[in-house]
């Protein structure tokens, strides 16, 4: 049971860095068209397709 | 539907073949530039845009907006709407005829495969795109040119400062939200080993370490993202008006700090569980409720760049609108909007006043004659010397009025509101007795039973309530093609009793159509007479030619202009006029009997160089749903009344009296507001579309702006009828009704879940667990409750 007192630690500095990758993320305007992303990866798929 | 065109799905002149092969197709096309967009979409290789566009309507090329651009030559301006470094320039683009991920696809498509282009992104809900180029190798006349292909009109952009600030607060919320989310998340899941602990026997060591691990976690979500609520209280209490904030905050920091205090000193509960779960719940309400308001558009701008062309020194220039000065002589082509007041230099054109009068009917200005800004000059291409500018003109003095409007507006009162009120104060007193009885009688928990009274009373459904059920709604209506964009409109709604209407554009469809056509040879028919004034109309931009758009038009040629009298054109070598009973006169011809027409009628005629063959009536026809949905409304009790500024008679033409309580016309923009102001017993719903209802629209309880109205009047307004469909608003005040009683069900329920457990915790019997169980399922009831609201 000892290991609690390193894993639980272990998993909040991975907590953190999900929480800095998240503000990273909204800072760089990716949730700024909700409407648009949804639909982003119908149209790439096709266009690779063509491509190859 | 085979004669539509395959860009833009118009229909296709008669004897017009203009056609090519895409797609291994033959598609047919209207005219050369919606082939040639076409041509170059397909030639791109993203033909994929046809496959997958939502609605057949492409975006057809109108004018060339790229002289805009031009002004940009302008070291200057450059500057202010570029952002430049070394090798790269950006700019944003304002773009319009976006429908669809499909146009957004498109254009970040087309556009990346230029030479000299970095990157484009679209933004699909604001219709703005970002574009990043480098400077040595193409230009930003160039990128607009490119965009012009294709069928978008670009203007540069710039964000006033409002929507900066809009944009940081949103971004600020959703990441308050993430991080409450996941500090929830994590405490949850010490709380849980926790609470098996309290079971199951645990060694203390374990639960001390877990304690601590939700201490980390939760401070920052108590601290960072709580901290609108306590912003919110603290304005309460400076305001002496107590709102949801104030419980919200009590609750919070009072839990969380009992719970550090336990920490400390290694005894009592910790709740800070409940605290992170509550923060969270509620900032996704707020946040929910948010975005379903959310409306973009391109009028967030601070000063659009618009260009307008002056002659200076008998030289073409043009410049930027801002850059006018009195005394300027200002070139306006037919379909422009005035940008300023002025005195016209040219011999005569005619005017479309709507924005200012809501009469429709162009009206005839001569040499001389004083012109308006925010008005529409219809036929000649006309010289005006500028005399008021910006904040001088007739128009701005409307904006000025609006300000006062705003000001005075009437406050709605948030049910929610009240009862946070008096349940703050009855929340303080029983803590407080609590605290006071169980002092007296000894108990060393005194203190510790205090707290989990708080924690029980933790208003997380009462505050949940309200705005669960309001994002259910406004998003439901939003479907309906009702936008709520403000927050009190769902209630005021359902307390109106007082429904004001505009005249010309929101009961009637601002626009001519044809009520009556009479043919004087009997040889003709109705639509080969149609399809000869389709083709004389097609590239007028007199708003009459509207009407007659519907009509496959006929391949007419010369097509010639007479001022403020109609048109000419020749069809299979033969002349055609079609113009007013003046026209007629002027080319000798004498109008066969006349047929009985009203004020609001408009009467023209079609002729060959031998006589008249037919009489068309064109009226600014009613919306077919208005008479029905004014009836439907009164029947329920509501007093409906018109305010228009157009004349009695031409009121009269259209409306029947009769369905109004009162029926105002001759209203200036002034007297609509004020006459709004005098009923202030009434909970009034103003419904209007054009810049005159403005001040109007502002100052009522409640507005309503249409969807094609002004960007002025849906700015001021509470609301907006996306779907133009009147009896919407019926199903609008329905729900509104339907809503407000949920949210009091559902506030009734917070109340009695709280006043049920008080009395247990008072007694010092309710176990922390059972505290944040309960508290979880009374907001989880909260939330089924308001989903009923889906089903309008």
């Amino acid at each position: 049971m000892e290991s609690l007192f390193l894993l639980i630690p272990i998993a909040g500095i991975f907590v953190v860095i999900a929480i800095i990758i998240f503000i990273w993320a909204v800072k760089g305007d990716q949730f700024d068209d909700l409407n648009r992303e949804g639909e982003r990866i119908l149209f790439e798929d096709d266009d690779t397709d063509k491509k190859a | 539907m085979t004669n539509r065109c395959f860009h833009c799905g118009d229909p296709i002149p008669a004897g017009v073949d203009i056609a090519s092969h895409l797609q291994n197709n033959r598609h047919e096309f209207c005219c050369y530039g919606c082939q040639a967009i076409a041509e170059h979409i397909c030639g791109a290789d993203l033909s994929l845009y046809y496959e997958r566009r939502e609605n057949t309507a492409g975006s057809r090329l109108t004018e060339d907006n790229t002289p805009i651009f031009e002004l940009l030559d302008d070291k200057q301006l450059y500057n202010q709407y570029v952002h430049q470094t070394a090798n790269e320039h950006l700019i944003q683009v304002a773009l319009t005829g976006i429908t669809c991920s499909a146009c957004a696809w498109l254009i970040e498509k087309h556009l990346g495969h230029q030479i000299g282009i970095k990157n484009v992104h679209v933004n699909l809900s604001s219709s703005i795109a970002t574009i990043t180029w480098d400077p040595s190798l193409t230009s930003v006349k160039t990128i607009a040119k490119e965009l012009q292909f294709i069928g978008y009109a670009a203007t540069p952009y710039l964000p006033g400062e409002q929507h900066q600030q809009l944009h940081r607060d949103k971004k600020q919320a959703i990441i308050r939200l993430g991080i409450a989310g996941v500090g929830m998340m994590q405490v949850m899941m010490s709380a849980i080993a926790m609470y098996a602990g309290d079971l199951q026997g645990m060694e203390d060591i374990y639960r001390q370490m877990l304690r601590w691990i939700s201490f980390l976690f939760a401070t920052p979500v108590v601290i960072y993202a709580g901290w609108p609520f306590y912003r919110g209280a603290a304005r309460d209490l400076k305001n002496r008006h107590f709102t949801m904030d104030l419980p919200v905050s009590l609750g919070v920091l009072l839990a969380y700090g009992s719970s550090v205090l336990a920490l400390y000193t290694q005894s009592g509960h910790v709740y800070f569980d409940s605290v992170t779960m509550f923060i969270f719940f509620l900032l996704l309400g707020r946040f929910l409720e948010t975005v379903a308001r959310s409306y973009h558009s391109g009028a967030h701008q601070q000063e659009p760049l618009t260009a307008v062309k002056i002659r200076l020194d008998n030289e073409l220039k043009t410049i930027p609108q801002q850059q006018l000065k009195t005394g300027d002589t200002v070139i306006i082509e037919p379909g422009q909007i005035l940008p300023v007041d002025g005195v016209l230099l040219s011999d005569m054109t005619s005017i479309d006043e709507s924005s200012l009068t809501g009469e429709y009917t162009p009206i005839i200005k001569k040499q001389g004659d004083c012109l308006k800004a925010q008005t529409v000059n219809v036929e000649q291409l006309i010289e005006v010397r500028v005399e008021n500018i910006g904040q001088n003109t007739h128009a701005a003095a409307i904006s000025r009025i609006t300000e006062r409007a705003l000001g005075e507006k009437p406050k709605v009162a948030i049910v929610a509101d009240k009862v946070a009120h008096y349940f703050v104060i009855a929340v303080l007193i029983t803590a407080s007795l609590t605290y006071a009885f169980w002092s007296y009688m000894g108990e060393s928990e005194a203190y510790w039973i205090m707290v989990s009274v708080l924690v029980v009373t933790c208003p997380c459904a009462l505050s949940l309530a309200t705005p669960v059920a309001l994002t259910t709604i406004t998003n439901t209506l939003k479907r309906n093609g009702f936008l709520i964009t403000r927050g009190h409109v769902i209630e005021a709604l359902a307390k109106t009793n007082h429904i004001v209407f505009d005249k010309t554009g929101t009961l009637t469809q601002g626009d001519f159509s044809i009520t009556r056509v009479k043919c004087f040879d009997l040889s003709l028919t109705k639509d080969y007479v149609l399809s000869i004034i389709s083709g004389l109309e097609q590239h007028s931009k007199h708003p009459l030619a509207n009407a007659f758009s519907n009509f496959i038009p006929a391949n007419v040629v010369q097509i010639k202009n007479l001022s403020s009298l109609g048109v000419q054109g020749v069809l299979e070598q033969d002349t055609f006029y079609f113009g007013n009973s003046s026209l007629m006169h002027s080319i000798g011809l004498a109008i066969p009997k006349k047929v009985e027409s009203n004020a609001a009628e408009l009467s023209l005629y079609l002729a060959n160089t031998q006589h008249v063959i037919a009489e068309i009536t064109l009226c600014d026809v009613l919306r077919p749903e208005a008479e029905s949905t004014i009836k439907a409304l009164r029947q329920q009790g509501i007093r409906i009344s018109l305010l228009t500024g157009d004349t009695l008679e031409s009121a009269k033409g259209v409306l029947n009296p009769e369905w109004f309580d009162d029926f105002k016309t001759n209203c200036l923009p002034d007297e609509k507001w004020q006459w709004i102001k005098e009923q202030s017993n009434h909970n009034i719903l103003m419904v209007g579309d054009g810049l005159n209802d403005v001040p109007a629209l502002a100052g009522a309880t409640t507005s309503l702006a249409m969807g094609a109205s002004t960007d002025l009047a849906k700015i001021h307004s509470d609301a907006i009828l996306l779907n133009e469909h009147l009896s919407t608003i019926i199903t609008a005040i329905n729900s509104a009704k339907r809503c407000r009683k949920v949210i009091k069900q559902n506030l009734l329920w917070a109340a009695s879940y709280n006043a049920t457990l008080l009395p247990l915790a008072i007694a010092g019997l309710i176990p922390p667990w059972v505290a944040a169980i309960g508290m979880a399922l009374s907001s989880l009831l909260v939330v089924v409750n308001a989903t009923r609201l889906t089903n309008a």
